[in-house]
Order: structure tokens, then C-alpha cells, then sequence
């Protein structure tokens, strides 16, 4: 399908010198796709994120792990750019490349100084029309995202539990609920039918956002986008998947043994508001108070006061996201490792003190100031490298409908009231709504054996 | 030659086409427009008259600024008997001072949008944290009183060496600590950079006192930098450093002794570390490689490049992208101030252990042996010129970049001078650093996994082989 003409929707570009404001502009393309451009001539460099509605949420039962190992096959070459044409441009042009799968979305991005705008906007295009389906490369990338599960699960102490493990507990529908980064035997199992018919469900430019962040005029960036996106053709809207979850009536527990782990380590998730309900910011902002560096309530309690943990980390959507980067169920969860002589009772017993004065006792004002300050000083950061913001602005669309809500988030975090956060914590952060996971270390192992005190 | 070189480097791609033997590229793939000079931040340098150096980048933008304080003296300057004790120091620097608890310390520095981060490695320690631009002058006043003032408090200092012992059992259950432990070993020996962690008994017998002696050591105005990056304005900022910072005096008695360099090359050794239940054996090959102030240092990153440094380089594409061995196999030099090293590392699955470092072996004498192509050599370097200034596009990295810099006796404007010589570098010297540093005989070979999956494996390359503690 040729486009002989184009016609932009341009939204006008916010240029307020405001403080955290940066230019944009918003187009879509007649075959659908969306294109977000922040103007930044601060370095020569450009960053492309571009994104396809399809994540881990689309796999069917029996081909977990799928969308990732197809995100995989996106670097494998097309008929016009084969295997290892990419990365040779992209990198020969001064610039590196990488690709993301989460939940709702999968994203390809590329940071590169400005002389290779045009090639890198042109390998973005051409793998936007096809892909090379060839069952080598397959078999060739089957072999790596099972070394990469290896290195990243099957290797490592706690094999991520928190992240895969936990929401499997937590949740109950196979979309939310599966290993996303998947079994062998499903990834054995993907043959390059699948690839083929996962790219032409999903990867469309209707179904995609490309968002530039740059060193270069808006106009300069709509011709090119036109000439290279422009002819691709649109595709039927892709099925959604249905996250729909009844809601959960009991506390769920379950313990794990770990043949490399030395230290035990306690999991807990609650399943979080809807991203676009009243309660999801006083949740992004409970989550934060509760696990955010060292000034946190639960590093204080936990580690400080009780001295019960090593380490908490956590928070809404962690880790694969921030906290207003959801779309379907999530959790806020807490990954708190402990010491050998602590039980899980005990851990318990100071994490429940701690989600219990959030509910009796209202939070101060200057409390949630002081994590609003926090929050707004980390979005920044997220807003100050190109490739950073391009994700921003385009996660934006995916979550929020708008890309300009990135500059909306600290304003809206800002107003979230102690009440609020009450209200939340009472109705959310319920026994009844969470799932833990305790590992411990396999017996036999020297850390199951060590002696309380014993280090001091 | 030369300055055809030079020339192809700014050249459109289609033109470097020519030249290459892998498959041509696309017909219609435009060309790579003429190149804009990547500008290195502007750095304006001063001493504060008790002798602490202060490095300003002053970048409009987004409301934030990022601090980093380095002060010389890490791990290489641990006493003996007290190995790894800058990790304690730096457990502990925060945790409170002589007006201030820890709890008010990372309370007020998140009013000001930040946390404090304190690393230690070989040869400094670092603290950083990056503020709101409005809440400047909370974020400099932490930082002073911290450096100033830090008093080790009993409680937290026994609180602190529990948590490291637990939490030194804790890293060693990862393959690529073990890793890192034992190549600091065989690197370096008795030499002091051998040290990359404390120990149990090191963390057992350090008291507080030890850290207050240590630090009031080490934590002196001539022998540390201030780095600030971001949205102020330089005289205004160099006036808070002043107010902050020009009381801190500096100790009587000499500032610590500079590190000797080592000199000894490891063994060309294979030394396994066993850590039973491994599905991978995680590969490491080590060997001493150019400092940064080294002549050949750029020439060696333009080899590394081609070798192992990008993910089209030739060892990723053939351990990679060809046979599937490994997930995210890689090349890297890293320096300090008295040594470089060059590291090779891939997590392989057990069975193919054996094939893996026959690969890495190939590929390193390959790239010790004969010349890159022009297009290797053009990308290599459009590649790590590219990069360095996209690393830099964060106010956080800039700032520790250049404490990194001053650790290491170069001065500020080292930061954009590497790109040039990056650019600049002939041919004749990739090959010469290739050579002296890259073949496999000057490597050591460290294997993390199980005990008789990398026996096994490593037996033919007939070398010694021996089990590390």
C-alpha cells in the first residue's frame, strides 16, 4: 500500500521555559503509527525507542518465554539487511543498540550521533516490513535466551524469584501469571512458524510508537520519517490479551530451596490499584516511601531499627518498570534479604509493624514531601539522557494516552495527600492481598549451617 | 596512508563498503552524513587554597546537579592485616557525623531529591549523589559534613560489619565475584591491587577506631576532588564549594605513598573456582594490559574494540551470534592508577566449556597476529568515539568520569582529548598494542563452575591447572 500523500497531525510543541519541560511534537502516519520527537541540540547524538504493543502478557500457553526470544530474532537480519547488518551499522556509525521484552510492550532502541540518522532510521523501517524467518537463526538465538536464562535464573542465587516466581504465585490468569522469561521446554518447542506468526499479528506500524529524541529540526525528522515508515501498510488491530484476574481472598504462602544461595531472602507482593484508577498514585508514591534508598521506612525499620535485613528493595512495578509504567495487574512488591539467624517470622513480624503505621498512624506532610522531592529529582533523571526520555515519552502513550504525560507525572505525584496514602495502605496493603515466597538455602549448603552470630 | 585513513574515517559508509569482505551492504541503505564534532564537556578547574581541587561543569537543562567526592587512598592502601577495609570505610562514612544521625542524613538528602552512594575500589573512595538544582546548597552541606565530620559511631560500625559479613557470603554465591576474587589474585599477586573485597577476618577485626584512624588519614582536602556537573551557574558554585568545603583542613603528617606498579605478568594458567551446582562455567581471561596514561592505551581500546569490545566485534560474533555458546560474552580494559588490565568474559554453558575458550583463544591470537580490516578499524573507532559521548549524556556519569580522571594524575581535559587520539590512531599502533597485549599466552585463565565439568573440559589445552581456595 502506497502513501502518496501524508497527512501530520501535529500537535503544537510545549517550549516553556518551565522547569523539566522539554520541546516535543506528536504525529501519527495514515497507516497508524505514532511518532514522538523531542528537540535537544545539548549533544550530536540522536536516540530512536520504538516500541510494538506485545509483551510477555501475548504468549499462548505452551510458548512462554516467546516474545522475548522473538524480540531476539528482531537482530537477526532481514531479506534486504541480513543477519549482522545491524550491528555493524549501528555501531560502525558511532552508536550501540538494544532491545527490551516487559509485560505489555517490547522495545528496540538506538543511541548514535546524528550522521547516522538516515541508516538508523532506515534499519528501524526495513525491520518494521519483514524479517528474515530463517530456522538457523532461530536455533541460533534458541541457544543464546537459554544461556542468557542460564546466566540470569539458573545460575545466579534467588534465580530472580521476586520477578518471576512471585507474580506466578500472585496471580492467577496465564497471561500475568507465566515465566515470561519461559520454560526450555516451550522455548524448545517455538518453531519459526511462530516467529512469523507473531510478526504479522503484532508487529505493524499501528500497532508501534517510534519515538526520536535529537539533534535535529522537527521538519528534518518528519521527511525522513514519512520516507522511510511511511509505506509500510497497516495491518488488522492485534487481539488483546485478557489480564483480567478475580480478585485474590487469602494470603498466599509458599517456600523455595536454593542450591546456590548461602543467605535466605523473603519475597512479598500485593496486587496494586489499576494504572488509571484514583488510588495508582498514592500507590506509586506508598511504594517509594516504603523502599526508597536508606530514608525508606522499610530500610529503617528492617535494617536500622529491627535489624532484621540485610537489604529491601522493592517498590510498585519493581523491577521492570517505575512505578506509573503498568498497564495490566502488578504488584508492589519487597525483596528483603536476611541474615542466617533470622527466621521469616521475624522479618515478618517488623515488615507487618512497619505496613501497620502506615495504616494507624497518617503519614506526615513533610514525609511525603521529602519522598515527592525524591520521586521528581528520579524522574528527571529518567528525562535527562535522550534514550531515557525517548522510553519516557513513548511508554507514556502506551500507559498513560498521551506522551506528555511524562511531564504531568511529577505534578500529579505532587498532589497526593496523606489521606490518600492512608486510604490506600488500609484497603491495599491487607494480608489478604499478597502473596510471600521464603527461600532458603538447600540444606548442605555453608550458609545453611552457619551459626547464629557468627561474622560478628 | 595516513591521511587517506583518516579521511575514509569520515567517509559515508557506502564508501567503507568497498573495502570489506562481509556482506554487502543494502543497495538502498543511505550513507552516514558528515560527522558533527562531538563537544567534550567544558570543565573550569581551581584549587581552594587548602589544597582540595574543585572541577565544574556547568550544564543548562533539566534542574539537577550531580556531585562526586573522590579522595585517594582504596583498597591498595588497606593495611596488611585489614584487607578490603575501604568497603567498611565506605559502609560507614554515611552513617553519621559529628551533628547528624544517619536516619537525618539520607532524610535531608532526599528532601533535596538525592541519596548519597559511597564506592570503594583499588585506588579511592568515592561518594556522589545527585540533587535538585533548587536544593543545591542541602545537597553540598550533607556531602561537606559527611567528609568533615563522619565519626564512625560504635553501634552503627558493629551493625555495618555484621551486615558486610552476611553480606560477603551473600556475593560469593555469584560466579562472577568468585570470578573477579581469583583473577585479583592471579593479576596481581602480593602486589596491593590483588584486594577487590574484605574478607570475614578482615571484617572481624575492624573496629570503629580503625576506621576513624583510616579515615582521618586519608579524607584530607589535598588529596580529594569535588566534581559538580549541572544546571548552575560556575561562580555561584565555586562560591558554595568554598563556603563548604574551605574549613576542612588538612592533617598533619603526609599524605599516603603512591602504589609501586606491577610489573609481573600473570601465569598462563587455568585456576578453577569450585562452586558446586553451576549449570555454566563462568570464563574469565585476565592479563595486564596499558594504564590510561600509557601511550598506547587508545590503540589497545581499538583493538579490544574489534576483538571483544562491541557486539559486532569478532568475538561476539563468533561465540555469539555463530555457534550460541554464551549469552553476553565481552572484552574490556579497565585502568587504574598504577595498572591496566584486560578482561575477557563469558558465562558458558558446561558443555561447551572446552569449545569456548578454544574460540577466545583463537580470536585473541588472531587479533595478536594479523591486521584488521579497514572497515574493523573505521568501525572500531567511529564506535568508541560514538559512545564516549553518548556515556556522557548524564550528568552523573560526567561528574564520576572525571573524579576518575583526577585519581589518576590526568588532567580535566583528558575527558575530550581521548576521542581524538581515539580518531588518530594509525594503524601500526592497533597492530602493535594487538600484539603486546592480546595473544593468549599472556592470559590467565580463570573457571568458575563445577569441579570435574572444567577439569575435564581444560585438560587438553595441557596446561597447569590448579583448584583455587
Amino acid at each position: 500500500m502506497r502513501q502518496l500523500f501524508v497527512l501530520l497531525l501535529l500537535i503544537p510543541g510545549v517550549l516553556s521555559a518551565q522547569a523539566g519541560r522539554i520541546a516535543f511534537e506528536q504525529f501519527t502516519l495514515p497507516n497508524g503509527l505514532r511518532v514522538i520527537y523531542s528537540e535537544d541540540h545539548s549533544t550530536p547524538v540522536v536516540s530512536v525507542d520504538v516500541w510494538y504493543e506485545a509483551g510477555s502478557r501475548n504468549e499462548r500457553p505452551g510458548r512462554s518465554g516467546f516474545a522475548h526470544l522473538f524480540e531476539h530474532m528482531m537482530f537477526e537480519g532481514t531479506p534486504n539487511a541480513p543477519k549482522g547488518v545491524l550491528d555493524r551499522v549501528i555501531e560502525g556509525g558511532g552508536g550501540s543498540n538494544n532491545g527490551d521484552t516487559r509485560y505489555d510492550f517490547t522495545e528496540y532502541i538506538e543511541t548514535a550521533p546524528i550522521s547516522a540518522l538516515d541508516p538508523v532510521l532506515w534499519i528501524e523501517a526495513d525491520r518494521m516490513k519483514t524479517l528474515d524467518f530463517s530456522p538457523k537463526n532461530l536455533e541460533n538465538q534458541r541457544k543464546v535466551v537459554e544461556e542468557e536464562v542460564r546466566v540470569n535464573v539458573l545460575n545466579q542465587p534467588y534465580g530472580l524469584f521476586f520477578a518471576i516466581d512471585l507474580p506466578g504465585k500472585a496471580f492467577d490468569t496465564y497471561p500475568n501469571a507465566h515465566n515470561f522469561y519461559g520454560d526450555f521446554k516451550d522455548l524448545d518447542a517455538a518453531k519459526i512458524e511462530d516467529v512469523q506468526k507473531f510478526y504479522e499479528q503484532y508487529y505493524s506500524p499501528n500497532n508501534a510508537v517510534l519515538a526520536v529524541v535529537g539533534d535535529v529540526s522537527p521538519d528534518a525528522i518528519f521527511a525522513r520519517v514519512e520516507k522511510y515508515f511511511g509505506t509500510i501498510p497497516a495491518q488488522p488491530t492485534p487481539p488483546r490479551p485478557n489480564v483480567g484476574e478475580s480478585p485474590q481472598k487469602a494470603e498466599r504462602r509458599s517456600s523455595q530451596t536454593d542450591k546456590l544461595a548461602k543467605v535466605p531472602a523473603l519475597a512479598i507482593g500485593y496486587r496494586m490499584p489499576p494504572r488509571h484508577s484514583s488510588e495508582a498514585l498514592a500507590a506509586a508514591v506508598t511504594g517509594e516511601l516504603l523502599h526508597n534508598g536508606q530514608a525508606s521506612r522499610l530500610y529503617q525499620a528492617l535494617v536500622k531499627e529491627k535489624q532484621v535485613a540485610l537489604s529491601v528493595d522493592g517498590g510498585v512495578n519493581w523491577p521492570l518498570g517505575a512505578p506509573f509504567e503498568y498497564n495490566g495487574p502488578t504488584l508492589m512488591t519487597s525483596f528483603i534479604v536476611y541474615p542466617p539467624n533470622i527466621t521469616q517470622d521475624h522479618v515478618l513480624a517488623a515488615y507487618d509493624a512497619t505496613i501497620k503505621e502506615l495504616i494507624d498512624k497518617t503519614a506526615s506532610q513533610q514525609d511525603l514531601d521529602r519522598i515527592v522531592a525524591k520521586m521528581r529529582s528520579d524522574w528527571y533523571d529518567q528525562l535527562e539522557v535522550p534514550i531515557s526520555r525517548a522510553s519516557a515519552l513513548s511508554h507514556a502513550v502506551l500507559f498513560d494516552g498521551a506522551f506528555d504525560a511524562v511531564y504531568q507525572i511529577p505534578e500529579d505525584l505532587a498532589k497526593v495527600s496523606p489521606a490518600q496514602i492512608r486510604a490506600f495502605a488500609a484497603k491495599y496493603l491487607v494480608n489478604t492481598n499478597r502473596t510471600l515466597i521464603n527461600r532458603v538455602p538447600a540444606p548442605g549448603e555453608k550458609g545453611a549451617e552457619k551459626k547464629p552470630g557468627a561474622g560478628l | 596512508m595516513n591521511s587517506l585513513k583518516v579521511f575514509a574515517l569520515f567517509l559515508s559508509l557506502a564508501s567503507v563498503t568497498a573495502a570489506q569482505k562481509e556482506v554487502p551492504l543494502p543497495k538502498d541503505l543511505p550513507p552516514y552524513a558528515a560527522e558533527q564534532p562531538l563537544r567534550a564537556p567544558a570543565v573550569q578547574s581551581s584549587k581552594l587554597d587548602n589544597g582540595l581541587t574543585v572541577w565544574l561543569v556547568s550544564q543548562r537543562g533539566l534542574p539537577k546537579v550531580a556531585f562526586a567526592v573522590a579522595v585517594r587512598g582504596g583498597f591498595a592502601a588497606d593495611p596488611a592485616d585489614r584487607p578490603g577495609i575501604t568497603e567498611l570505610l565506605s559502609k560507614t562514612i554515611d552513617q553519621g557525623t559529628k551533628s547528624r544521625t544517619a536516619k537525618q542524613i539520607s532524610q535531608e538528602l532526599q528532601a533535596a531529591g538525592g541519596d548519597l552512594s559511597a564506592e570503594s575500589s583499588k585506588d579511592f573512595m568515592q561518594v556522589s549523589t545527585a540533587v535538585l538544582s533548587s536544593k543545591v546548597d542541602a545537597g553540598l552541606t550533607i556531602l561537606s559534613d559527611i567528609l568533615q565530620n563522619a565519626s564512625f559511631p560504635d553501634a552503627e560500625v558493629a551493625l555495618a560489619k555484621r551486615n558486610l559479613a552476611d553480606s560477603l557470603r551473600e556475593r560469593e554465591s555469584q560466579p562472577s565475584f568468585l570470578a573477579a576474587r581469583v583473577m585479583g589474585k592471579v593479576l596481581f599477586g602480593e602486589h596491593p591491587y590483588h584486594v577487590t573485597a574484605p574478607t570475614q577476618e578482615s571484617i572481624a577485626a575492624s573496629t570503629a577506631a580503625d576506621l576513624r584512624n583510616t579515615y582521618a588519614l586519608r579524607a584530607r582536602p589535598d588529596q580529594a576532588v569535588l566534581v559538580a556537573v549541572g544546571d548552575f551557574d560556575n561562580d555561584t558554585m565555586l562560591g558554595l564549594a568554598k563556603t563548604q568545603f574551605g574549613g576542612w583542613r588538612p592533617p598533619g603528617g603526609a599524605a599516603l605513598p603512591p602504589t609501586p606498579r606491577p610489573t609481573v605478568p600473570p601465569q598462563h594458567a587455568v585456576f578453577v573456582v569450585v562452586r558446586p551446582g553451576s549449570v555454566q562455567t563462568t570464563l574469565q581471561l585476565g592479563t595486564l594490559g596499558p594504564m590510561r596514561s600509557d601511550p598506547d592505551f587508545e590503540a589497545a581500546e581499538v583493538a579490544n574494540a574489534i576483538y571483544g569490545g562491541t557486539f559486532s566485534s569478532r568475538l561476539v560474533s563468533n561465540i555469539r551470534e555463530d555457534k550460541g555458546y554464551t549469552y553476553s560474552p565481552g572484552a574490556s580494559l579497565r585502568t587504574y592508577r598504577q595498572a591496566g588490565v584486560l578482561i575477557t568474559r563469558a558465562d558458558v554453558r558446561n558443555e561447551v566449556t572446552a569449545p569456548s575458550l578454544n574460540e577466545i583463544t583463537y580470536e585473541l591470537n588472531r587479533l595478536a597476529t594479523t591486521t584488521p580490516s579497514d572497515e574493523e578499524l573505521t568501525k572500531a573507532k567511529r564506535f568508541l568515539v560514538g559512545t564516549e559521548a553518548i556515556s556522557l549524556q548524564a550528568r552523573s556519569a560526567v561528574a564520576a568520569e572525571l573524579a576518575k580522571i583526577w585519581v589518576d594524575g590526568l588532567p580535566p581535559d583528558e575527558i575530550g582529548i581521548y576521542s581524538q587520539r581515539i580518531a588518530a590512531t594509525p594503524t601500526a599502533e592497533v597492530d602493535a598494542a594487538a600484539r603486546k597485549y592480546f595473544p593468549a599466552w599472556r592470559s590467565a585463565i580463570v573457571a568458575v563452575g563445577e569441579e570435574k565439568v572444567v577439569r575435564d573440559a581444560l585438560a587438553p589445552f595441557g596446561l597447569p591447572i590448579q583448584t583455587m581456595p
